[in-house]
């Protein structure tokens, strides 16, 4: 058999986004009241955060300035998923019209071509506001602008979104085995927004909880404290890139789990 | 696997396949019982299936609804694993290497398109070109030997989500064949659709199983696709393979079969299923004449869907 | 309307909710794991304060609305806007309005039973959970009452915001952003989110008469007696806003609805 290498995937992945793209220019009315909805939500999400400041000056030893850091951090960790593994939402529905069968008939990995399906463009929105959120931060606690900083920036980031990827995996993928498993990604997509808190308000046996099985921690307050105490770095936090990656694997292979254990009888 | 003369596309030996499934209670109480209920039974969908079938040919694989059918295609295309049995399809265990075997196989399940939705066909010809890496000279000879059969221009630069049901139907035929595959698997390909468009979409896979010598297991419940298709067909009935025959041996088989048709006096007809080895079909007609005036008489070949009907019915008891 | 008819709905409803019954728990156990994810993020807010109370609410204050706000929320959630757009690209909107009963009425019918079933294994579980935790931080009188009669009031404002935008899904194709934009700005408005005892001021006076408010905020200011409610004339003014969204919207929607569907027979669906 020839061999189906990361380029070829690469490549295919390119092809299928191009075609995308120019199908979704015909549906501009969808564009924009997305976009729309997506700055809505950024928006509210942003004005119950200044709320809560607007009550509270600091948590958990957090100034504001601080926060808002954790929050972009956050938000720009949330892109990828977003973008790129929109079509986990689509999946039970898939799996119950029996549809989902289509995936298992072409000569390329399921998960890869299940996914290659939704590019969302909408996320990109998100993170523009995550950026302009960070950069502001930035500048405010006055973090200086270096090469390497901006490397460990990008590292961290990327590490934080595998952590996010990886639990939209496990949530999407409970609909091989669970029916009416839906809430499942509704609730998992509603923990990321403890994401932006300092995971210290944790205490006892639920720190170990969001930090190691459901590990909320992991979406940006491991990974950003490389930036924001480059002195005090927890070992977790160095630790993290290695971590997502074994967490993403996890969660890839209990996706393809539930598709070869899948009975397929829904037709 | 031992005996095989290395002209088999696909064989089935002994194969079978169990579900488990909950027993589920009925009404409102039932439905909170079902809740902490552990009562599970097993359901065999498909029970001790041997079958070969042979490269190049265009077999009908058929049975009642429930029968087994598309649980038999799953295992096939690699998608479930049987409990028992061996497959093998093109010399490989599909289940083994999904990937693999999806190279060699095309698919059509019935009215679910496996295309881009909102792609034009060709864009997503092209695609799927690449997924299979299709070189270009084939690519391009395949899509020529589509256009010799078939008038693809009104399709080809439409998005699949504006197609009428014959066109996507079309269309998803069309695909599967792209990548020539020496098998390809067509559930229900007709189903839905006018008179017309049936008999184009017959045409196109008889013209593309002569042109490239693709075997075709097709699934149907439409005779006529039977009829101008399929010179075997395999029937399977509660997961059991009940026939498995040539089509004339089929019609030989059941050939004393005649239906009798009488117009009785109030102008209505009445139709019975003689068998002109046990019974006289003059005979009948005589002991009805006693009853009512006939005004007419027509005696018919028996059709393939009364063979099939017999088969059924036969097995049921 | 027959009334039979509507219980018989009613039942088909519960029973489907039932069939999922792996999802049963495993959304109980989920909703669990949030709550205390709500628990502890408070508990840090309210640790960093300093004093007790802010703008009027204890930490159990804070703690049993938000909770609640959360099992309401569960209880009270509709997928009216998916289903139609669904139905609209399925095609088979044209039969839903050939169904016997008004299209509204059926549909608000046929969720009354999975309502049954969410209010059942999410909101009183946690209800009870709170009651011990707490320990009877909830006063437990009349205001029950009060708070089941606005909860079935917010179910029918709810309702009838969902079918007012659930509409436009005849006219656009982006399903996704309709409903985000809605789902926002109910939860931010009705304080489900955060409490609008802690809005500014400014912004206060403002979502107070808006109708989202009538959805969370009021029941739960009724249960737990803040907002005036336990004054006569608190109580006459939150049920009045109440009513008065009621009609206000129900009207509304019919009369958008209307609109849309004349546009589906012209279209030809």
């Amino acid at each position: 058999m020839r061999k189906r290498g990361l380029g070829f995937y690469a490549s295919i992945y390119r092809k299928i986004l191009i075609q995308d793209l120019k199908s979704k220019m015909s549906y501009r009315a969808d564009f924009v009241i997305s976009t729309f909805g997506m700055i809505m939500t950024n928006l509210a999400g942003f004005v119950t955060f200044m709320i809560l400041f607007h009550n509270f000056p600091t948590i958990s030893g957090w100034d504001y300035d601080h926060m808002l850091f954790l929050y972009g951090f956050s938000l720009v960790a949330l892109t990828p998923v977003q973008c790129f593994f929109d079509n986990n939402w689509n999946l039970r529905f898939q799996v119950q019209s029996g549809d989902f069968i289509k995936y298992c008939f072409r000569p390329v990995n399921v998960f890869f071509y299940f996914m290659s399906e939704v590019f969302d463009v909408k996320g990109l929105g998100q993170l523009a506001f995550g950026i302009g959120t960070i950069v502001y931060a930035w500048i405010k606690i006055g973090i200086p602008v270096t090469p390497l900083i901006i490397a460990k920036l990008i590292v961290f980031l990327l590490t934080a979104s595998l952590f996010m990827i990886a639990l939209m995996n496990f949530a999407a993928a409970t609909c091989f085995w669970i029916k009416g498993s839906g809430y499942v990604m509704v609730i998992m997509f509603r923990f990321k927004d403890f994401a932006k808190y300092p995971s210290s308000i944790f205490q006892g046996i639920f720190s170990v909880i969001f930090t190691f099985i459901i590990p909320i921690a992991f979406i940006a307050y491991y990974p950003s404290l490389v930036i924001l105490t480059p002195d005090n770095v927890p070992l977790l936090s160095w630790i993290s890139p290695l971590f997502g990656i074994l967490f993403f694997y996890l969660s890839y292979r209990f996706w393809m789990l539930g598709v070869r254990k899948y009975d397929f009888t829904g037709s | 696997m031992d005996g095989l003369t290395g002209n088999e596309a696909v064989v089935m030996r002994n194969v079978c396949k169990d579900f488990k499934v909950l027993n589920r209670h009925e009404g409102l109480k039932g439905s909170i019982k079902d809740l902490f209920s552990r009562d599970y039974k097993t359901v065999s969908a498909v029970k001790d299936v041997t079958m070969t079938v042979n490269k190049g040919e265009i077999i009908g694989y058929l049975g009642p609804n429930g029968a087994g059918k598309s649980t038999t295609i799953k295992m096939m295309t690699g998608v479930l694993e049987p409990t028992s049995g061996e497959i093998l399809v093109n010399g490989k265990v599909p289940y083994k290497n999904r990937t693999e075997n999806c190279e060699n196989i095309g698919v059509v399940f019935g009215q679910r398109s496996q295309l881009w939705w909102s792609l034009p066909l060709i864009e997503s010809f092209k695609l799927l070109r690449d997924l299979y890496m299709v070189p270009q000279k084939d690519y391009e000879e395949m899509i020529d030997l589509y256009r010799s059969l078939v008038d693809i221009e009104p399709v080809l630069h439409k998005p699949v989500r504006q197609m009428s049901l014959g066109q996507r139907t079309l269309s998803d035929i069309l695909a599967a064949f792209l990548h020539n595959p020496p098998v390809v698997f067509l559930d229900e390909p007709t189903i839905g659709l006018d008179v017309s468009m049936k008999s184009k979409i017959r045409e196109l896979i008889l013209g593309l199983n002569k042109e490239k010598n693709t075997t075709v297991i097709l699934t149907t419940h439409d005779m006529g696709d039977v009829d101008a298709l399929c010179r075997r067909i395999v029937i399977i009935d509660k997961g059991m393979k009940i026939y498995d025959n040539d089509i004339d041996h089929l019609k030989n088989y059941f050939g004393s079969y005649r239906t009798l048709k009488l117009k009785l006096a109030d102008d209505t007809w009445e139709e019975m299923l003689i068998d002109e080895k046990t019974t006289d079909v003059m005979d009948v007609i005589m002991a009805k004449q006693k009853e009512s005036k006939i005004k007419d008489v027509k005696i018919l070949e028996i059709s393939t869907e009364e063979v099939i009907k017999k088969i059924y019915e036969g097995s049921a008891k | 309307m027959n009334p039979k008819r509507l219980l018989a709905l009613t039942r088909a409803g519960i029973m489907e909710a039932l069939q999922f019954r792996l999802g049963i728990f495993v959304t109980l156990f989920a909703n669990l794991i949030y709550l205390v994810l709500v628990y502890y993020l408070w508990k840090a807010i309210y640790a960093s304060s300093g004093t007790d109370v802010v703008n009027g609410m204890t930490f159990t204050d804070t703690m049993i609305y938000l909770i609640l706000a959360t099992a309401l929320f569960n209880f009270l959630e509709m997928f009216v806007v998916w289903d139609m757009s669904r139905s609209i690209q399925s095609g088979k909107i044209a039969l839903d309005l050939l169904k016997p009963m008004r299209f509204r009425k059926y549909t608000f019918w046929s969720y009354t039973g999975n309502h049954v079933v969410q209010f059942v294994l999410t909101f009183i579980p946690t209800f009870i959970v709170v009651m011990i935790v707490t320990k009877g931080a909830i006063n437990m009188g009349i205001n029950l009452l009060w708070f089941i009669i606005a909860t079935v009031l917010a179910l029918v404002i709810n309702y009838n915001i969902e079918m007012l935008v659930a509409p436009i899904c005849l006219f656009t194709e982006s399903t996704w952003g309709i409903n985000i934009v809605k789902e926002t700005i109910v939860l931010l408005l009705s304080g489900a989110s955060i409490p609008l005892a802690f809005f500014p001021e400014k912004a206060r006076m403002i979502v107070q008469y808006l109708p989202f408010r009538a959805v969370y905020d009021i029941p739960l200011s009724m249960l737990l007696g803040k907002s005036g409610s336990d004054t006569w004339q608190g109580l006459v003014s939150l049920f009045g806003l109440q009513l008065i969204w009621l009609v206000v919207l129900t009207v509304a929607g019919n009369l958008f609805w209307n609109c849309a569907v004349k546009k589906v027979t012209v279209n030809g669906g």
